[in-house]
């Protein structure tokens, strides 16, 4: 008897966790959801072991639920798994198991700790951790670990577009696998043969600053197919 | 009054690896003269020649052209020479004014289009100018190479061999222009030649060397005597004839070739009587040549 | 006498057909390259980049012209210097066959001076491929590809520079190969003073190439202190204006190397025919 009701005791609370979990997220989405499309002026700043590449600026075209397109007048670098597919991701509720976690203090703000992990084998992420500020219903930090291209943690900073769930900054942290360099036609033949491979554990920036939004003015699709 | 000497050269010598090429070459060519330089195949010649043009530095010796030697004077001196080595070559593609305008911009002197227009007809090139070298006989690039040795108007030409592989007419043109070149202008010319008729006919002093010495020097004239020629007369009965010449004659140099031909030195004034001493003792005469006397002696020094 | 023999190369020069033969298969490489390019670049861009893909996505136009210019210049840097050697390895041992060197020299212009004549006229031919190259490599590519940032693949990573940063390197670039062309030229010419036929410092000046390039590549101990004084490890300096940031004292290090080459090649050229005599 006694362990049944300790075993009920811990369904149930697990149930609130869960519960709790879902609840949090739930807000995120409808607070996400409330932006159909935007556009975002976005200024790149990578800090990448083995990339040389200076301050870069491009615009970002977004419309529900998944098209996304980043314009440039130049070369920008954005990593993998970047601005748009946790949104998606957590969308379908069916599709993964979310439970809550610590609070953690990020800067000011506290944040719960919500861990998502998919319920499928298909999925690219096999595991999300995302720490929420309750109050407000925003994402201030993300871990999002995929199959083949490893963990990246991201951190959120927002300013005039709060309402929206808007960012105004992203930091994303990158696991930088051992970089290969082949003996291609823009190699450099005259240097030391040597292959030089990133220490292990390396990671690489890439901070995005994101101003001049424009949200909910009815981006066509055709930006999006269109091609340069 | 002394002639200018134009030419000196003191005891030349040039080596390639152990081949001694040039021994000891001495010899000199005054202004205004035509100077045949002669010598067997391998005697140095050419050699030589290129040691007067700086394109082999000798050895030993010493070299002056125009009282200048090359260590100083090397531009002034080759400036004022014209020259033909063996044979002529050009840029084959490139057309026959091409390559005058060419060579004429480093000879030294100004010389327009229209002096080479003119060179060129006097070479009697006149219409191929624009003509590409490849289709130019040897004969054609031989007047070309007299062109372009005369373009910036030296007072030295040097030649050698420049009758090769002529023709009759062409040995004949270059003759003629070699006497034009002394008697009209003055030039003094260096002449190497096979064609020993040839030096005969117009070089008034010649050095012969053999086996890298020079060996005789001095005019041709006074080398060769050419009051005394070598006349070869042919006869029905070349014994008869001799007897006849011995006694008339005694002092003469008689050769008896064979029972119709025979040969005997001459006095080139008498050979008109020598014809009617024969004719009015009724020896039957088919013909009295005088043989080329350069030839012998050239034979006579170089196998001596 | 100088500059008036000099006119005369150049008309040598521009009169050979040989000359046209570097200039032909030059345009037609490139034409081939632009081509293959246009067919089929984004392959060769993602062999560039596939290391980093993994991770990284590159969103811009990598594809554009001032890519094709340095991937052009990249593949026929190996191969420019046979189509220089091929008309300078000529300029002297060419006229000996000819015997056209025979009637030069007699000519009242110093043995020093013909050399030296020889040489700028194979400079400007030298220059002239160069400029030929850049023209149809950076323009041509431009005008078909359009223009963008470069990424660039160095043997310490990826470099992506800027559109607006990029015309001066190569502008500074073709110098640097224009110098390390200049080498092959003056090596040749310098081959060409002991020959009495073209073929034998044609193929000697590829063979030097082909001898430096290899001892420069092999990572062995016994050649490391020779290595930084073969021209041939020089060659390849232009590419340094691609990185960030540009290592300038390797590239001054690169050209007083090469200069110093050409200055004792031009002398070992004029030391040697001064001394030569004539025979053909």
């Amino acid at each position: 008897m006694k362990k049944f009701l300790t075993l009920l005791i811990i369904a149930i609370q697990f149930g609130v966790i869960a519960q709790e979990a879902n609840d949090i997220l739930s807000k995120v989405v409808t607070k996400l959801n409330t932006v159909n499309d935007y556009t975002v002026t976005a200024s790149l700043k990578a800090n990448i072991p083995m990339i040389k590449i200076l301050p870069s600026k491009a615009t970002i075209y977004f419309k529900q639920k998944d098209k996304f397109k980043v314009v440039s007048k130049g070369i920008v670098i954005l990593p993998k798994q970047g601005f748009t597919e946790i949104n998606s991701f957590l969308a379908n509720k069916k599709s993964y198991l979310a439970v809550a976690g610590d609070t953690t203090k990020i800067g000011n703000v506290m944040t719960k700790l919500i861990t998502v992990i998919p319920n499928g084998e298909s999925n690219e992420i096999i595991l999300a951790k995302l720490w929420i500020d309750t109050k407000r219903a925003l994402i201030m930090k993300s871990q999002i670990t995929t199959k083949s291209n490893g963990s990246v943690t991201t951190s959120y900073s927002y300013s005039d577009n709060v309402t929206y769930g808007l960012p105004s900054e992203l930091v994303f942290e990158i696991d930088v696998k051992a970089f290969k360099l082949p003996k291609s036609v823009a190699a450099d033949i005259n240097k030391s043969t040597t292959e030089k491979k990133t220490k292990p554990n390396k990671k690489g920036v890439i901070t995005v600053t994101l101003t001049d939004y424009k949200v909910n003015t009815g981006l066509s699709d055709a930006i999006f197919t269109k091609k340069k | 009054m002394e002639s200018e000497t134009i030419i000196k050269v003191e005891h030349l010598a040039k080596r390639f690896g152990t081949f001694e090429a040039v021994k000891d070459v001495s010899f000199s060519v005054n202004k205004g003269d035509v100077f045949g330089f002669l010598g067997p195949n391998g005697a140095g010649k050419s050699t030589t020649i290129r040691c007067l043009l700086s394109l082999i530095t000798p050895d030993a010796g010493s070299i002056k052209l125009f009282g200048k030697s090359f260590k100083t004077d090397r531009s002034a001196i080759l400036s004022n020479i014209g020259s033909i080595i063996e044979k002529p070559d050009f840029y084959k593609y490139l057309s026959a004014q091409k390559n005058l305008e060419i060579f004429a911009r480093v000879s030294g002197a100004d010389v327009s289009k229209k002096e080479i227009q003119e060179m060129l007809e006097f070479v009697g090139l006149g219409d191929r100018g624009k003509h590409k070298l490849g289709g130019f006989s040897h004969g054609m690039k031989q007047r070309l190479g007299i062109a372009q040795t005369l373009l910036h108007k030296p007072d030295l030409i040097i030649l050698d061999e420049p009758t090769t592989g002529l023709d009759p007419q062409g040995i004949v043109e270059i003759r003629n222009l070699i006497l034009r070149l002394k008697n009209e202008q003055n030039k003094t010319i260096l002449l190497s030649s096979h064609q020993l008729s040839e030096i005969e006919l117009i070089a008034n002093r010649m050095v012969i060397i053999n086996q890298g010495r020079s060996i005789v020097e001095g005019s041709v004239s006074n080398l060769l005597n050419t009051q005394e020629l070598l006349v070869r007369i042919e006869v029905d009965n070349a014994r008869a004839t001799g007897e006849l010449l011995q006694k008339a004659y005694p002092e003469t140099i008689l050769k008896i070739n064979s029972d119709s031909e025979l040969e005997v030195t001459f006095v080139k004034e008498l050979v008109p009587e020598l014809a009617r001493l024969l004719v009015s003792n009724n020896m039957n005469v088919h013909a009295i040549e005088p043989t080329r006397k350069l030839e012998d002696y050239f034979m006579k020094i170089i196998q001596a | 006498m100088l500059l008036k023999n000099t006119y005369n190369e150049f008309i040598k020069i521009l009169s050979k057909p040989r000359s046209y033969l570097g200039i032909g298969a030059l345009t037609l490489l490139v034409g081939i390259i632009i081509f293959a390019m246009k067919a089929d670049g984004r392959s060769i861009i993602s062999f560039v980049t596939s290391s980093f893909e993994q991770t990284l996505t590159f969103n811009g136009d990598i594809l554009n012209g001032n890519l094709i210019a340095f991937i052009i210049l990249q593949m026929l840097i190996v191969h420019i210097p046979l189509l220089v050697a091929l008309v300078t390895g000529d300029l002297i041992s060419g006229e000996a066959a000819m015997g056209t060197i025979r009637m030069l020299a007699t000519k009242p212009i110093s043995r020093t001076n013909i050399v030296l004549s020889k040489f700028i006229a194979g400079a400007m031919y030298t220059l002239f491929l160069t400029l030929w190259l850049g023209f149809f490599a950076l323009f041509v590519s431009r005008q078909i590809f359009g223009t963008g940032d470069l990424i660039v693949l160095n043997s310490d990573g990826l470099v992506i520079l800027q559109d607006a940063d990029i015309l001066w390197r190569f502008g500074l670039g073709f110098c640097v190969a224009f110098l390390s062309l200049l080498t092959v030229s003056t090596l040749s010419i310098a081959l060409s003073a002991f020959a009495e036929n073209s073929i034998g410092p044609i193929v000697s000046t590829m063979a030097i190439i082909i001898l430096f390039t290899i001892i420069g590549s092999l990572d062995v101990t016994v050649f490391d202190n020779i290595k930084p004084y073969l021209f041939t490890t020089h060659m390849a300096s232009w590419r340094s204006f691609f990185e960030n940031p540009v290592p300038f004292s390797s590239i001054i290090k690169s050209i007083v190397i090469l200069v110093v080459h050409n200055v004792v090649l031009v002398a070992i050229a004029i030391y040697k025919f001064n001394k030569k005599d004539i025979t053909s």
